[in-house]
């Protein structure tokens, strides 16, 4: 069975969410897991847990950040509170935290999220041997890479089929560095966006955190056209990221998903039917981001 | 008096046989290469096995090591033929590789037992319990993260006796090395399997755009400056005791692309700092004369990265450029007659008579000259070295030894 996963900018969006029959909710707080559509509380995470659960719904926690020393130590508090509220699983990049996991003997599952460093089935593998319950795959693969990668790895992989791309993280401040260097106040409430000197027309987002500076490529992915492939590769776990598609849109477009991936299961699935599902999901989704399906298409040897 | 004896290792980068060579003889003790596959480098000299061979060889002479960079982010079918690989490194006597990817470390660890690795910046360790985790997988050592700082380094020494490497010189990425890819979505070129195009050092427009995908561009100064994320070069040469009191037990000197003007000058330069600081910590003084020397192959601003705090716009190559005076490399001693003062040079750049030159060499020599007699191998008198690699003779009027290097301002 396909599972869908679905960032949550907020308890009422989790909430309907889970009404609207995604099956894991991916959630967390912004000192430990990276670029999340909203930092939650430890309330609110429990609250959102106690809700999935009682619908039979998933929680998985992002801890996927790059941890210095003074996170690597506050983490393990956040650990024990994850584990004791009994979240399904979390998301792990430094192995610092699998090395706590393992050290204080925790049941909490984890799933090996490096992000653009994971791109093979092999190094898939070797978490898994480390008790990873699964991987999530870099953005940059391509189909033919991502169906290798699903026949040879041993733990399910979950793979981004819509939103947005993060192409770069700087623990630097350069927003910020280059307002000062001009003498111009940051602008703190606005999204900015870079354009490529070669293609004017690109719009990258760009935006600091407490985890530094991120850069996401010009267009969100859309991989609705290309889901029976997916299916049919074995590729059955997928994430929508409402980084960039704010409240109630984002619960419409996951709808979609659901809708889709409820008929990709019976058999049901129609070119006609993924037109009409593809041409609501491009007229929900924000006017000013594009979208495409990022290296999905490309030829492995394309981008070496 | 105090006196330290377990003295960081001076760590060079070597991209190909004559920059080993030269790493080695001004002062590194151990270089790192790059085989030819598996690297981030690709554009970079790689090694043949043979060259390898005769790297080891060079190297065990001099009492120094050699270490294979292999620090590339696999995708399916890059990794064939791995085993046979670190294999073959461990046979001919590489020291230990430098890896970044696990799927890479396992077929290291499995198939070349005995062959230590070294975990590479690009995996971004920055932690001590993730050092603790690859001294459990049995890493011989890691390499830090550019953006751990010194307060860090300490507590992470305190924490876990795996071995500790740390950036001391050289270009930087600005992201988290391994997190960045600009090049894969602009150039088509994978960062993480050596096509890093450098497109965070380009300029581009920053604005915001409101729902209609109406721009305003948020580009200030006067003139116009565009928004660009290059970084400044790392120097911390003023802060070698801090490496050696915390604990860090390898210096890491970037730049596999670079000249071999560049790889002497720097191996020779934190050789001598290392040097003086571990022969007489308390007494250590700082020389200005060992800064300067690094400006003379310096091809950006030098800072301190994320040493002593998070790296402010200074940090960043913004605005008109301070212009930093180039020096070039002409020459390469080969043998000095004390008796004649005639030295033979193997020409590396154009130079002729007229022309101040300084000669460099190991234990931070400097001898200044105005060039004023000039011969060809044949004792013909030139005005100009002109030709590649051509042997010629000159008159100096202090010593100089074989290996010493020759420069000029432009």
């Amino acid at each position: 069975m396909i599972e869908l996963i679905a960032t949550a900018e907020s308890v009422d969006q989790a909430k309907a969410l889970v009404d609207a029959g995604i099956h894991t909710l991916y959630i967390g707080e912004d000192t430990f897991g990276l670029r999340l559509p909203t930092s939650f509380s430890r309330e609110d995470i429990q609250e959102i847990t106690q809700y999935a659960h009682a619908q039979q719904k998933y929680v998985c926690v992002a801890v996927n950040a790059i941890m210095h020393n003074d996170r690597i130590k506050k983490v393990q508090d956040y650990l024990a509170f994850l584990e004791n509220i009994g979240v399904d699983a979390i998301t792990v990049g430094d192995p610092g935290v699998i090395h706590l996991l393992q050290k204080n003997q925790m049941t909490l599952p984890y799933i090996y999220d490096a992000q653009t460093l994971v791109t093979s089935a092999n190094q898939i593998n070797f978490w898994a041997k480390r008790g990873a319950t699964g991987a999530v795959l870099a953005r940059e693969l391509t189909y033919e890479e991502l169906t290798l990668i699903g026949e040879q790895a041993t733990v399910p992989v979950e793979m981004l089929v819509y939103g947005a791309t993060c192409i770069h993280q700087s623990k630097r401040p350069v927003v910020g560095n280059y307002f000062n260097f001009i003498e111009n106040e940051k602008p703190e409430e606005k999204q900015l966006y870079l354009s490529e000197p070669k293609k004017p027309e690109s719009h990258y987002p760009i935006y600091e955190d407490i985890n530094g500076t991120h850069i996401f490529a010009s267009n969100d992915i859309n991989l609705m056209p290309f889901l029976d492939q997916l299916a049919e590769s074995g590729l059955k776990r997928w994430k929508l990221d409402g980084l960039f598609t704010r409240g109630d849109q984002f619960v419409e477009i996951a709808r979609l998903f659901v809708e889709a991936a409820d008929m990709i299961d019976k058999g049901m699935w129609t070119a006609e039917k993924m037109e009409a599902l593809n041409a609501q999901l491009v007229a929900l989704h924000p006017t000013e981001r594009g979208l495409d399906e990022g290296f999905f298409l490309k030829d492995p040897a394309d981008v070496k | 008096m105090r006196k330290i004896l377990k003295k960081p290792e001076v760590l060079a980068p070597a991209g190909t046989l004559e920059k080993l060579k030269t790493a080695i003889r001004y002062g590194a003790d151990a270089v790192y290469i790059g085989g030819n596959m598996y690297g981030l480098r690709s554009r970079a000299g790689n090694f043949t096995y043979d060259e390898m061979r005769e790297g080891v060889a060079f190297a065990k002479k001099h009492h120094a090591h050699v270490y294979v960079a292999a620090n590339m982010v696999a995708h399916e079918g890059d990794v064939a033929g791995a085993g046979d690989f670190f294999r073959t490194l461990r046979d001919i006597g590489i020291r230990a590789v430098i890896v970044s990817d696990p799927a890479l470390i396992e077929i290291c660890a499995m198939e070349a037992p005995g062959l230590p690795i070294h975990l590479s910046t690009q995996a971004s360790a920055a932690n001590y319990e993730t050092l603790n985790f690859w001294k459990n997988e049995g890493l011989e050592r890691v390499v830090l993260a550019r953006e751990v700082g010194m307060a860090e380094i300490k507590e992470i020494r305190e924490n876990t006796d795996v071995e500790i490497e740390a950036f001391v010189h050289g270009a930087m990425c600005i992201s988290y090395s391994g997190r960045c890819t600009l090049s894969n979505h602009m150039s088509s070129r994978d960062a993480n399997r050596g096509g890093c195009s450098q497109s965070c050092r380009w300029k581009y427009g920053l604005f915001e755009m409101d729902e209609f995908g109406e721009r305003t561009s948020l580009l200030g100064g006067e003139p116009e400056e565009a928004f660009s994320m290059s970084a400044v070069d790392m120097s911390m040469i003023r802060h070698i005791p801090d490496f050696v009191e915390n604990g860090v037990d390898s210096l890491k000197i970037e730049g596999r692309m670079k000249s071999i003007h560049y790889v002497s000058t720097v191996s020779n330069v934190y050789r001598q700092v290392v040097d003086a600081y571990c022969e007489d910590p308390d007494h250590f003084e700082f020389k200005q004369e060992w800064e300067d020397e690094l400006w003379k192959v310096a091809q950006r601003e030098l800072a301190t990265g994320f040493y002593y705090g998070t790296p402010d716009e200074k940090q960043q190559l913004f605005g008109a450029r301070r212009k930093i005076p180039v020096y070039t490399f002409i020459g390469q001693v080969l043998d000095y007659d004390e008796t004649t003062q005639i030295a033979t040079i193997q020409q590396r750049n154009n130079f002729g008579i007229g022309d101040e030159v300084e000669f460099y060499g190991r234990g931070f020599t400097h001898v200044q000259q105005t060039v004023d007699a000039l011969w060809d191998e044949e004792d013909e008198p030139i005005e100009r070295a002109a030709h590649a690699m051509m042997t010629v003779k000159m008159k100096v009027d202090v010593p100089v030894k074989p290996f010493d290097m020759m420069r000029k301002r432009k």
